[in-house]
């Protein structure tokens, strides 16, 4: 039974988000947020955050000693409990790595090799050396029950008690490690699946149960989710046991035992307990890029905007995600070639990074991504062996990088390296086009790579905003990671996007969405109900919804009480509809008006609406949500400074260097994030350089510093 | 050309490449049927002013080769002004097999002359005819549904209701096939807005720049294939089992002439067009050529029509690959289609030995059927392809259970398919052992076992029945399907029987069909003795 997590007495809360690189732990104390940067242990991730919280801890106790009263805060108990919130990559590694478990999965007999049936397509269609991932589970790990359930709910054939355990001794002999339970038709009745997942507790294995996972239809969707999920729970399950136990044995509060509790940040944008989520992994697979994306709705929401994008360029690719008033969550992620049909937060993810390599391919065209120069050797500039343009190189030759303070200038960029390379690449490819190669000159080699880079990473942004019925003028540029600054303005102008805004510590920003985040619990049921078109049997269908929805509700509501969260729940219902006959569900809300909502959103979906078409309601979701603290804390503080009053002022450059735009090499000002005050404003070509990052204002741009440190960009014209 | 910058080309490229695959999307979650819903049997493409095709969504390869020749059709008969859009599907007026109907659509941008065409295709699941789903054995195109010559489905922005209802008065399940067609008429409508964003963005001029330069560029990758092949003349036959009347193998032949950076293929040789339904249209040949080159490259390129320009396409008038009008065309598009892509690379296979892969399973495996549903009165019509093995590659073991070469659609869901129709389907697995060995095993095929819970109407059209897919390089061919029925007997036991490659059928409620897909033809010899081959 865990402790506490939220209300109650008042805890320290840390909001942890682990990275390739750096582990970043953050905490929000009376308004004020503080950071502490580690260096990750990816060989065991408890490490780096047991070190970093345990500074940012002893930092801020230290501090509570000193500090006289601040009438910020609220007189505190002397033994407050630790609260860690922590956004983790641990799933992700192993699913992209297949280090899972030994998975044996039981379904329904005859359809045993369902998983690697799949859809039955091929990932590449002109591609005669095409390979598909293997599936989790090999054949001699699949084991089949006689049993079914019809499409209308009835047991056709119940599983005998002989065979339940035959399948105990098979599968105590077989060297599982964690089991998946699947059965065809669970989500509308799953009592087959019940009765089985009895028989197969006493092997006391983890277990992982469709119906309980994803009662929803499409029967491979639902598979490889609890499949998914089985491969990663003794994995998970460990990771949870040794940061627990990493805290047990180093107490971060004193001497004292303290009550340390552990929260996982899901893909879906909201937080579980560290144990739902040692039992639910397939919910947190993109835990890391969600709390980036909570971040940015966090951050929109305080300076009063509604609609913005999130950006968040790394090294090997970039994420971005379309916030509209609220977070939007899509049920067909694939990750591995294994498809997921949790709700995950809607991020599009596009093989455009730092360390993307550019090439010309056979018809002349130039290339830049998928393939990267990846964290060894990296880009050229980087000098560890690089030897192909990068994305980050043709930034440095355009002279928009700041050579001598990267990572604060631990770090010295190789300006003479990368130019020669550039060089010596065209050189050598001019030969192989017998010189009817057109890019002449390294500059124009910079350009046109970070041009075709810029045009890659708006393709994702126009697929989650155009493509998809959104206007981007009225969409602002969340813009965090390490290479985002770089380019933000230039797609903000390509897509005509209002502005950008680069957040403070934009390295540090995805662990406060962590700290920010909401505890969430989505539930939802598949009901394939038609909406009758008569008024009386309107009526009773309308309480009969009432009826189901109460019944997820309470369920819910329970998990969440037993799990210890306390505070008020904030509940949204909504509906997947579609028009009979169709496969794709759109979700509304529920309200009186859920109909016409269908409607319009359709039209706006897919340009057409058909309003005499019979409707059906495909599943009831519920979403209970339980505000976090921090949120309400740390938005009011931005708020008030939004509105405080600075006098302008124009910085002073720390230095003026030629760099490359669209118009040619033309004197640019570099500035130190750092040194910049509220208030201050100036115009492109500037740079703007920090320790985990770099923002580049075009000519045609303008740069201002906000109440709380922000920058925003916008265009001139 | 010396305008063209080639960061900008990319950039055009994946501009235009961008709206086929977001009109696909479109299509597919608003449409009805499971097979353009769930199977994704659809294709979206954009076409220049002049009708060349300039990108294709990553969808239906049979479509590649084949839409430009629906634009031409449809520009030709019609003479489209802005806000129409033409219909189509008559194999002998730019379409390829009466399911899939074509809409094309003119872009204008103020000019009398339009910018682009956008088009697309799906395969409805019934568009009339003998059979449900009209999918079955037939000897003349008037047996296979509602023929479409190009007509406007949309004037000047306007749905056509005459048309439109002519046509929904000859289908089986005609709100499904409106609903459908809807969502085609959206798709269209979304890619022409897409289309004059850019060209408000780029500018006219620019964008016209581009248009030809990607045709130059796209010529340019497939001479650099072609020049990698050694100079000759290579030749390959192969066979389809039967033409569904008679039991005579119907011989595919082909000459694949390599002269520096062009190629000249030559189907001359090739038998008559057949009683039967699997004559292939000239537009479908061309889309196997189209993908069998394509596939050589060894980029991700646009589906330009500049890719075949290096290539010129002989066949045969009156031949099983160019056959002429009343000819029964159902099977061509979907059987013959991957016959001819067989023969062709077993042609290449000569010239490039060590890329060139055993023959994959060679047939999509067609099921239709339907009848009155007793659950709710009203009729239906379903329709499916089955996946077979991948022949095995000179580096690699064939992928199992996959479609291959020219379809890519997925199947329906069982949850799917048993909540809309009365079947219940008892078994779907990896055939084991159907794969041809060798050096590199050939993929395994897949069992599928569907029972109908109703009295229906059905079809099965299918090949690689009587000899498997060909192995390569010393491997041996995969195991050939088989088809089966399994009826109920007094005992309560199932009795089987055999059923034809090609067959049409009437079964009652409890009747069991069983499709076995054949697995694909193995790669090299086995090192040193036995069965230690496998795997």
């Amino acid at each position: 039974m865990p402790k506490r997590p939220a209300t109650g007495q008042p805890s320290i809360r840390v909001g942890v988000d682990t990275g390739g690189t750096f582990t970043d732990c953050v905490t929000i104390e009376g308004g004020e947020v503080r950071i502490t940067k580690v260096f990750s242990t990816p060989d065991d991730p408890a490490r780096g955050i047991v070190d970093g919280v345990l500074r940012l801890i002893g930092d801020t106790q230290a501090e509570r000693r000193t500090a006289t009263e601040d009438g910020n805060t609220k007189p505190r108990t002397p033994n407050p409990e630790l609260h860690i919130m922590h956004g983790t990559t641990v799933g992700t590694n192993a699913l992209l790595e297949r280090k899972g478990a030994r998975v044996a999965l039981v379904t329904t007999k005859g359809f045993e090799d369902l998983i690697e049936l799949g859809r039955q397509n091929r990932p590449g269609l002109y591609d005669l050396n095409v390979e598909r991932q293997p599936p989790l589970v090999p054949p001699r790990l699949r084991f089949g029950v006689a049993e079914r359930t019809g499409a209308d709910a009835r047991v056709l054939q119940k599983p005998s008690l002989a065979e339940l355990k035959a399948l105990r001794a098979r599968l105590r002999k077989s060297g599982a490690e964690s089991l998946a339970l699947c059965f065809l038709f669970s989500y509308a009745n799953p009592s087959n699946e019940r009765a089985v997942a009895r028989a197969l507790a006493e092997l006391n294995l983890p277990l992982s149960v469709s119906h309980e996972i994803l009662p929803e239809f499409r029967e491979y969707e639902r598979l490889s989710t609890v499949v998914v999920n089985a491969y990663l729970a003794p994995h998970l399950g460990a990771y949870i046991a040794r940061l627990t136990a990493a805290f047990k044995s180093n107490p971060p509060i004193g001497d004292e035992r303290r009550a340390v509790c552990l929260s996982i940040m899901q893909s879906n944008g909201g937080i579980t307990t560290a144990d739902r989520a040692a039992r639910e992994p397939v919910r947190t697979i993109l835990s890391g890029p969600a709390a980036g994306v909570v971040a940015s709705a966090h951050l929109a929401a305080s300076l009063g905007l509604d609609r913005v994008i999130s950006f968040d360029m790394g090294g090997t690719s970039t994420d971005v995600s379309l916030i509209d008033g609220a977070l939007r969550t899509t049920r067909e992620t694939t990750l591995a070639g294994l498809p997921v049909a949790v709700p995950v937060l809607d991020v599009d993810s596009v093989g455009a990074g730092g360390g993307s390599l550019a090439r010309f391919d056979a018809g002349g065209a130039l290339r830049v991504g998928p393939e990267s120069s990846g964290a060894m050797p990296g880009p050229i500039c980087y000098g560890r062996g690089g030897t192909r343009p990068t994305v980050t190189d043709a930034q440095l030759v355009l002279g928009r990088l700041d050579a001598d303070h990267f990572l604060g200038g631990s770090f010295r960029l190789d300006y003479d390296a990368a130019r020669a390379a550039f060089d010596r690449f065209l050189r050598d490819e001019a030969r192989r086009f017998s010189r009817r190669l057109l890019t002449k000159s390294a500059i124009d080699l910079a350009r046109g790579i970070v041009a075709v880079a810029n045009a890659t990473m708006e393709r994702a942004l126009r697929v989650i905003s155009v493509a998809r019925g959104h206007d981007p003028r009225d969409f602002s540029l969340v813009c965090y990671g390490g290479a985002g600054g770089l380019h933000a303005a230039d797609l903000a102008r390509s897509l005509d996007l209002k502005q950008v805004i680069v957040p403070p510590n934009p390295g540090a920003f995805s662990a406060l969405g962590v700290l920010r985040s909401d505890v969430v619990r989505d539930v939802s049921q598949s009901v394939l109900m038609p909406v009758p078109a008569s008024a009386a049997d309107g009526r009773r269908f309308q309480r009969d919804i009432e009826t189901r929805f109460a019944r997820l509700e309470r369920v819910a509501r329970v998990e969440l009480r037993n799990q210890g969260f306390r505070g008020a729940a904030e509940i949204a219902r909504s509906l997947d509809m579609r028009y009979r006959g169709q496969s794709y569900e759109l979700n509304v809300p529920f309200t009186a008006e859920f109909r016409l909502s269908f409607q319009k959103e359709h039209e706006r979906a897919y340009g057409h609406a058909q309003p005499e078409r019979a409707l059906e309601i495909v599943s009831l979701r519920v979403r209970l949500t339980i505000k976090t603290p921090e949120a309400a804390q740390g938005n009011a503080r931005q708020s008030d400074a939004r509105t405080r009053r600075f006098r302008p002022s124009s910085p002073a450059p720390l230095a003026s260097r030629l760099a490359g735009f669209e118009t040619g090499l033309v004197p640019t000002r570099f500035y130190d994030r750092e040194q910049l005050r509220p208030g201050s404003s100036f115009s492109g070509p500037a740079v703007v350089f920090e320790y985990s990052s770099t923002t580049v204002v075009p000519p045609d741009y303008m740069c201002r510093v906000d109440g709380v440190g922000n920058l925003i960009l916008w265009g001139r014209s | 050309m010396s305008r063209i910058d080639p960061a900008e080309l990319e950039i055009f490229k994946n501009l235009f490449h961008a709206v086929a695959e977001e009109m696909g999307a479109a299509l597919r979650r608003s449409a009805f049927s499971p097979n353009i819903k769930e199977r994704r049997d659809y294709s979206c493409a954009v076409f220049d002013g002049r009708g060349r095709v300039v990108a294709m969504g990553d969808h239906m390869p049979v479509h590649l080769g084949s839409m430009p020749m629906s634009v031409a059709a449809a520009v030709g008969a019609l003479g489209l002004g802005p806000g129409d859009i033409a219909m189509l599907n008559d194999p002998y007026a730019g379409g390829t097999h009466l399911p899939d109907i074509t809409l094309v659509m003119p872009v204008f941008s103020g000019g009398a002359r339009p910018l682009f065409y956008v088009a697309n295709r799906a395969h409805h699941a019934d568009v009339g005819g003998a059979r449900p789903a009209s999918m079955g054995l037939s000897e003349e195109i008037y047996q296979e549904g509602f023929r479409i010559p190009p007509v406007l489905v949309a004037r000047d922005g306007k749905i056509e209701r005459d048309v439109m209802a002519l046509l929904l008065a000859n289908v089986r399940t005609p709100v499904e096939r409106e609903g459908d067609l809807q969502a085609q008429i959206a798709a269209c409508r979304l890619g022409a807005r897409r289309l004059l964003e850019i060209e408000a963005r780029y500018g006219g001029r620019r964008v016209a720049l581009y248009l030809d330069a990607l045709q130059a560029y796209a010529e340019r990758l497939m001479r650099a294939a072609l020049a990698r092949i050694p100079n000759g003349r290579y030749s390959a036959e192969d066979f389809m089992d039967d033409d569904g009347f008679s039991p005579e193998p119907v011989r595919l032949r082909v000459t694949i002439e390599i002269r520096g950076e062009r190629a000249l293929v030559d189907f001359a040789g090739t038998a008559p067009a057949c009683r039967g339904s699997i004559n292939a249209v000239l537009a479908i040949t061309a889309s196997a050529v189209f993908y069998v080159f394509r596939c050589l490259l060894g980029e991700d390129v646009p589906a330009c029509a500049g890719l075949m320009a290096p290539i010129e396409l002989r066949a045969p008038l009156g031949t099983v690959v160019n056959a002429q009008a009343a000819a029964a065309v159902a099977a061509g598009n979907v059987e013959t289609s991957q016959r001819i892509v067989d023969v062709l690379l077993r042609a290449l296979a000569h010239a490039l030995p060590d890329r060139i892969p055993a023959a994959s399973s060679g047939t999509m495996n067609n099921l239709s059927f339907g009848s009155i549903d007793p659950r709710t009165g009203q009729p239906f019509a379903y329709y499916e392809t089955i996946a077979g093995g991948m022949g095995a590659r000179p580096v690699a073991d064939g992928l199992d259970a996959v479609h291959t070469h020219m379809t890519n659609s997925l199947n329906t869901p069982i949850e799917a398919l048993e909540t809309a129709y009365p079947v219940r389907v008892r078994r779907y697995a990896v055939r084991r052992g159907s794969g041809g060995r060798g050096r590199f095993r050939g993929g395994d095929g897949v069992i599928r076992e569907i029972e109908f819970l109703s009295r229906v109407q059905g079809s099965i059209l299918s090949d690689r029945r009587a000899r498997g897919p060909y192995g390569l390089a010393g491997g041996q061919p995969g195991s050939p399907g088989r088809n089966l029925m399994l009826l109920p007997t007094d005992t309560g036991r199932l009795r089987s029987s055999r059923i034809a490659s090609k067959a049409s059928f009437e079964t009652e409620a409890g009747a069991v069909l069983r499709i076995e897909s054949p697995g694909g033809g193995g790669w090299g010899q086995i090192r040193g003795q036995g069965a230690g081959g496998q795997g």
